[in-house]
């Protein structure tokens, strides 16, 4: 306590001051900084949740030696041995890879919106020629996402600035508490000037001939836009009320009302961005107000959508550099449909889990050019600690076991022992994970261009990554067998036309090229398919038209469709006959079965996929420099590092400490009697290992726990004091205190009891009640 | 009442009864057979039981008199006392008590008084809950739906049956006597006999909790009505701490947990790098846990000024500073910008509103500053102002500025919509410290003082004042040297009233001033030569809360300050040397 006080003083003329500019010190940092040069990792560490254990001890371990060196790189792994080039490599990794994703997903989402702006505009440009005595209203169906609005509004502020010239303000509802405050901040935001405007009107237009306008008043604006000698239609001010269901529906009417009559004056046009329904927001405004409005609703594509292709580009696609694990992408993916958030938040998680990739990860810099992968000997990056840890993967081991059971022994030898053929497997290992990704997604392409299985891309991609892909009914994971084999001879058409555009064309959302000469013979037989099938269905036609009309057949069949089976009921002789179909297949029909069984081999062949990781055969090799999952690594902490690190528990994080303290500090004197008897795991809080030594406010915390929701802080402090004192005494001494030392001690206690209580009450955890003298009332139950 | 019958009945509708009585889930399901509670209602019923009731079977029935304690009661009711003795008699076969209360209660009720409107309603649900309760008793199973249900059929039971317990007793002095009355008695007598004994219990319950609980259900369990009693002590017999006091305490008090705090610490520091990383890559932080990250964030930002001096300005802006505005930070901001020299404007004053603050930064023309602004307590109640936050997160969404902020409540989450925290953009690490919060953050004295109801007084006492007074100019000084030698006049001019010290709100008031009085004053001690000059320096003091002002009734403005006596006594000790 003393010598947090002193150390306090350092600092103590800045502590009061609102704010204030940060000059370091000279004098070294103090105790923390110092100890933390010397002490080791503390074991309150180790159980903390928050951190995946692998990105914690090696932080932990290397942060020092950053400190010390250079400021830009990574800090260095490997306990310190990692070199400060691989450091700096990895960085550079990260700067190559990340930014190229962030400025494509950046396009995604403002093309996303595309639509919805030209709509706007043009609407708002129409709505300016024709004569109205309304005012001109664009209701934009946002959905739910308050979040992703910023960015729409953002776009349009621009376009229209542009495209319209008009003057443009967004509101929000949080800003516009009543009417005066919204229309100060429409006046002042539309008469801000943009910054290739000339300055200097400001004051003048503020004061027009010695008399001051207030700044709420409209003539302001006026003023300000006949000011702007430019075409008439700079008069145009377009309000934008972004999250509209949270104006007060009293003020959105007043303010109609106020637009509207300022009409012949100032031209204003509104923008809502409505989360709901534009009924339901028509429903909240008075007729009146309605009446004054002309309208035209938008809508914006749905965040899901937008998600998708975000997945697409930056996820699945060629130029993702670092692969997301399935069981990473569901949980993101999740949590967006759970929380409602918006894209942005997505995207910040891809970026953090690059970051954390390249950050922690010291087999990252495998990602890097073959020829810098070269033994440090050699002039590369690889370093000795680089070779035992591509050992310890389980994707070693994986592949040392399956070339060990598939008799290579040579091969596995050498991965074990030679360091240099190690270094060279590592080489090819970038080529190898490219072909996979290619493979992968150019199966994924044609089944979804195939349009045969209803399944999302996201999904797909989830699939293919946790277990493969394969086509076939019975044992694949995405069975399109069924659904190829009925296909009908025009749809069957359709589908080759549409697996050849896609070999050839590629997919731009994925990076994806057309690979139809790698693919040369695939193309062939599908078109040679696409042809023949073409020509049986000329030739069962021309059949059917000489056949004579004693003989209707439905065109082309294979034994698979559904038509093979029917029974056919003839009635001869007044009898009614039933018989079975099958028989009546014509050549035609056999050579048609017979081309879709080879479209279904070709397509067997061609889609398939392995899965990623999943058990000891399906291990890639080196997998782990380029897959970040929640499942590869260690089980569940890297899930909850995800999790914890957006969407924190701040509930259970102080819960926790204050009913296990010990949990934290780690100190002697409050874990003695920690974790005994049933619910030891993280359960409820009442379960808490406080003790008299622990600090005052777990002490009260515990107690709070134990009362009813009215707390009489008399009775706090006499059980306090009790607790307190009896651990004090048990501890210190056993000799018997006079008077005066026991009145000093009570005084102490007495601090502690005060310093407990103000910070309970800091946190919000008890309130002053007024029901009864000296009671405070508890407010949370955490 | 046949023995015999009953006898072969009894144990089913003890059965039946009992539970009734478990299905709420916070009773300790074996509470009946518990000595001790046994005990407790054989005592208040002991008058009533007559020693009859020795037997095992007796404990179900045994709270039924307490009615009867009232002596007035008693007179009317021999007959019923007498079968309460006996509980096996009462014990009769469960149909019956289904039909009888649905049949006979309502006539009864309806016929004996005539209730006021709201008696009627509050009887009807009373009747219907009761009706749901003896169902329940009869149908047997419990299933879970029915708890709840039940529960609540209970509490309204309750809940009138104190009010009604006048009405109650007449009805039961005014019915007859005899086998059939007995019978008609029953739906109250059963219904409200487990009512009767669950409140007694729930009352005189030890207070532990029942452990275990989900914190929901802890709420709903602690927020039972009846169950908020608590003792009638005060603090009236402790001597309340003073600032004084707990500074000197505290200063000599050596925390155990020291070491650990500090190990704590700079297990956190380690992260400093990563964090450093996290801000480069345009995410805001967020710190939260229990204990005062102040200092963490001192250390942060040393860290940080370490790494790359030259580009970087850091800002910590303290949220808990009670003045704290919007102006002062944007100011702050501003006057860490480096001045704008090289652009166009020559004579451009600082900017004073955020948009100039932003366009400000994105037109530096060198190659880009960053600013690190560092917030300390960022759900501060002075921080908590929407304005404010919406000045943070335009702040944090622009490019240049990285900001990294603590946390010191669980609730903070809620400072932020969805918009903003997209625009904030922020990682949270958990940074609990444990550490002891500084006199600056906390004012511990004080919160517990408002949190007791006592008046609250600003500024760390003397000390406070003095730490003030040194960093203001010497008129100020001497104005509120003045301002105490008055102040303290005037209380013992005004000693007649007796405003005793420490006595609160009462004595602080009797010790206010004339405004016009101290201007005279001070104009003749020549501390200043307008009035104009005389708010601003009184300004000063109303900024740092060390005097308040108001106006009395006819509207002459009095200042006061508020502290104690001593306090401003040892004030003007320290000021006069």
């Amino acid at each position: 306590m003393a010598d947090n006080e002193r150390n306090d003083a350092s600092f103590e003329e800045e502590d009061h001051r609102v704010a204030f500019i940060f000059n370091a010190p000279n004098q070294t940092l103090d105790s923390p900084q110092a100890s933390k040069l010397s002490g080791d990792a503390h074991p309150a560490k180790r159980r903390k949740t928050t951190k995946a254990e692998q990105q914690e001890t090696e932080q932990a371990d290397s942060s020092r030696l950053s400190a010390a060196g250079t400021g830009t790189t990574f800090p260095v792994l490997f306990n310190g041995a990692e070199s400060l080039e691989a450091a700096r490599l990895r960085r550079e990794l990260f700067e190559r890879s990340w930014p190229v994703l962030e400025g494509r997903i950046q396009r995604v989402l403002r093309e996303a919106n595309t639509n919805t702006l030209d709509e706007v505009s043009s609407f708002l440009q129409q709505a300016a020629e024709t004569e109205t005595d309304k005012l001109t209203a664009g209701f934009i169906i946002t959905g739910p996402n308050i979040a992703s609005q910023d960015l729409l509004f953002e776009q349009l502020a621009e376009r229209l600035r542009t495209a319209a010239q008009a003057r443009f303000v967004r509101l929000r509802a949080a800003e516009a508490p009543n009417l005066k405050a919204v229309l100060k901040k429409i006046i002042r935001d539309a008469t801000a000037r943009t910054a290739d405007e000339e300055e200097g009107v400001d004051v003048d237009v503020m004061t027009q001939g010695g008399r001051k306008y207030l700044d709420y008043d409209l003539e302001v604006l006026h003023v300000f836009l006949k000011n702007q000698k430019q075409q008439q239609h700079q008069r145009r001010v377009v309000v934008a009320f972004q999250d509209s269901e949270a104006f007060e529906s009293g003020l959105l009417t007043d303010l109609t009302a106020l637009f509207h009559s300022w009409r012949d004056r100032i031209r204003f046009d509104l923008l809502f961005g409505v989360a709901t329904s534009v009924e339901l927001f028509q429903a909240r405004l008075l007729k009146s107000t309605a009446r004054q409005l002309y309208g035209a609703q938008f809508d914006v594509v749905q965040a899901h959508s937008v998600l998708e292709t975000v997945i697409r580009t930056a996820v699945a696609g060629t130029q993702a550099t670092v692969r997301v694990g399935p069981a990473l992408l569901r949980s993101l993916v999740e949590r967006q449909q759970d929380q409602v958030a918006g894209v942005q938040m997505f995207v910040s998680s891809l970026q953090y889990a690059y970051m954390c990739h390249f950050y922690a990860n010291p087999l990252s810099v495998l990602l890097t050019d073959a020829a810098v992968l070269q033994r440090r000997e050699g002039g590369g990056v690889l370093q000795p600690e680089h070779i035992q840890a591509v050992r310890t993967l389980d994707s070693f081991q994986a592949e040392v076991e399956a070339a060990v059971e598939a008799r290579q022994l040579g091969h596995a030898q050498s991965l074990l022992e030679d360091d240099d053929y190690l270094v060279a497997r590592i080489r090819e290992q970038g080529q190898k994970r490219r072909e996979y990704v290619l493979q992968l997604l150019r199966s994924l392409h044609l089944v979804v261009s195939s349009g045969l299985s209803s399944a999302s891309f996201t999904d797909l991609y989830t699939l293919a990554l946790s277990s493969g892909i394969a086509i076939s009914q019975a044992s694949g994971t995405v069975p399109l067998e069924d659904a190829i084999k009925r296909v009908e001879p025009d749809e069957f058409l359709a589908l080759t036309t549409r697996l050849l555009s896609a070999i050839h064309t590629g997919s731009p959302d994925l990076g994806l090229d057309g690979w139809a000469a790698a693919a040369e013979d695939v193309v062939l037989s599908l078109t040679d398919l696409r042809d023949e099938v073409e020509g049986l269905i000329e030739r069962s036609k021309s059949n059917n038209s000489t056949g004579g009309p004693n003989k209707p057949r439905p065109t082309l069949k294979s034994k698979y469709s559904a038509q093979s089976r029917i029974l056919r009921t003839t009635v001869v002789a007044q009898k009614v006959q039933l018989s079975h179909d099958s028989a009546t297949l014509t050549d035609e029909d056999k050579a048609y079965t017979a081309a879709i069984d080879t479209l279904y081999a070709l397509l067997h062949e061609t889609i398939h996929c392995a899965p990623a990781i999943t058990d000891a055969e399906h291990n890639l090799f080196l997998h782990e420099a380029w897959f970040i999952d929640t499942t590869s690594t260690s089980s569940s902490s890297s899930a909850s590092l995800f999790r914890d690190i957006f969407v924190p528990r701040p509930g259970a994080t102080f819960a926790r400490a204050l009913a296990r303290p010990h949990d934290y500090l780690g100190c002697a004197c409050c874990g003695r009697k920690k974790r005994k008897g049933r619910g030891d795991r993280a359960s409820g809080p009442g379960l808490g290992t406080v003790l008299g030594t622990s600090p005052a406010t777990a002490v009260l915390h515990q107690l709070l726990l134990e009362t009813g929701a009215l707390v009489n802080v008399a009775d706090l402090w006499t059980a306090y004091s009790a607790l307190v004192a009896k651990q004090g005494q048990s501890g210190e001494d056993g000799e018997d205190e006079d008077e005066d030392e026991d009145e000093g001690r009570k005084r102490e206690l007495l601090v502690g009891f005060y310093r407990g209580l103000a910070e309970l009450r800091v946190m919000g955890f008890v309130k002053g009640s007024k029901k009864k003298v000296d009671h405070v009332a508890k407010v949370k139950w955490l | 009442m046949a023995r015999k019958k009953s006898a072969t009945e009894a144990p089913a509708l003890r059965a039946s009864r009992k539970r009734d009585l478990s299905p709420d889930p916070y009773d300790i399901p074996e509470e009946n057979e518990t000595p001790k509670r046994r005990k407790r209602s054989e005592a208040t019923v002991a008058v009533a039981a007559d020693g009859s009731d020795g037997d095992e079977n007796g404990t179900i029935e045994a709270s039924n008199p307490t009615i009867q304690l009232t002596p007035a009661k008693r007179r009317g009711r021999p007959p019923k006392s007498a079968t309460a003795g006996t509980p096996k008699a009462q014990a009769t076969t469960p149909k019956r008590r289904a039909q009888k209360p649905l049949a006979e209660t309502p006539i009864r009720l309806n016929g004996t008084d005539t209730p006021s409107r709201r008696n009627i309603a509050d009887r009807s649900a009373r009747r219907k809950s009761a009706r749901a309760l003896i169902d329940r008793v009869i149908g047997g199973e419990v299933s879970d739906d029915e708890v709840e249900g039940g529960d609540i059929a209970r509490e309204i039971y309750e809940s009138s049956e104190e009010e009604d317990e006048e009405v109650q007793e007449e009805v039961a002095v005014g019915e007859g006597e005899g086998e059939e009355e007995e019978d008609a008695q029953e739906p109250e007598t059963p219904s409200k006999t487990p009512g009767r004994k669950r409140r007694t219990t729930t009352r005189k319950r030890s207070p532990t909790p029942p452990r275990d609980l989900p914190p929901h259900e802890q709420y709903f369990y602690q927020n039972k009505p009846g169950l908020a009693r608590t003792s009638n002590n005060t603090l009236s017999s402790l001597n309340l701490l003073t600032h004084d006091e707990y500074f000197t305490i505290i200063r000599q008090l050596k925390d155990p947990h020291a070491a650990n705090v500090t190990s704590l610490e700079s297990f956190h520091a380690e992260s400093f790098p990563q964090w450093a990383f996290e801000l480069s890559q345009g995410f805001s932080t967020c710190f939260y846990g229990y204990g005062s990250k102040r200092r963490l964030l001192h250390n942060f930002a040393t860290y940080l000024a370490s790494q790359d001096p030259p580009t970087q300005k850091i800002v910590i802006i303290n949220g808990y500073v009670r003045t704290l505005t919007q102006r002062d930070i944007i100011s702050t901001l501003a006057s860490a910008l480096p001045s704008s020299s090289s652009s166009s404007s020559s004579s451009a004053p600082r900017p004073t509103t955020l948009q100039s603050l932003l366009t400000t930064l994105s037109s530096l023309s060198p190659p880009t500053i960053t600013l690190t602004i560092l917030i300390n307590s960022i759900d501060a109640p002075p921080l908590r102002r929407p304005a404010l936050q919406s000045l943070l997160t335009h702040l944090a969404s622009h490019p240049a500025i990285h900001l990294a902020c603590t946390a010191d409540t669980p609730d903070f989450p809620f400072l932020w919509d969805a918009a903003q925290r997209a625009s904030f953009n922020l990682l949270f690490h958990d940074c609990t410290t444990f550490a002891t919060p500084a006199p600056c953050e906390l004012d511990v004295v004080d919160e517990v003082h408002e949190l007791l109801g006592r008046k609250a007084r600003r500024v760390g006492g003397k000390e406070g004042v003095a730490f003030v007074l040194r960093s203001l100019p010497e008129n100020a000084r001497a104005l509120f040297r003045l301002l105490v030698g008055e102040v303290l006049v005037a209380a013992e001019e005004g000693q007649g009233g007796g405003g005793q010290p420490g006595g609160g709100g009462g004595g602080d008031e009797e010790m206010a001033v004339d405004y016009r009085m101290v201007y005279n004053k001070a104009v003749e001690e020549f501390i200043c030569s307008s009035e104009m000059a005389f708010r601003t320096l009184l300004k000063e003091f109303h900024d740092h809360q060390i005097i308040t002002s108001h106006k009395d009734s006819i509207g002459t403005e009095l200042l006061s300050l508020p502290f104690r006596r001593e306090e401003l006594e040892s004030i003007l000790e320290e000021l006069t040397t």
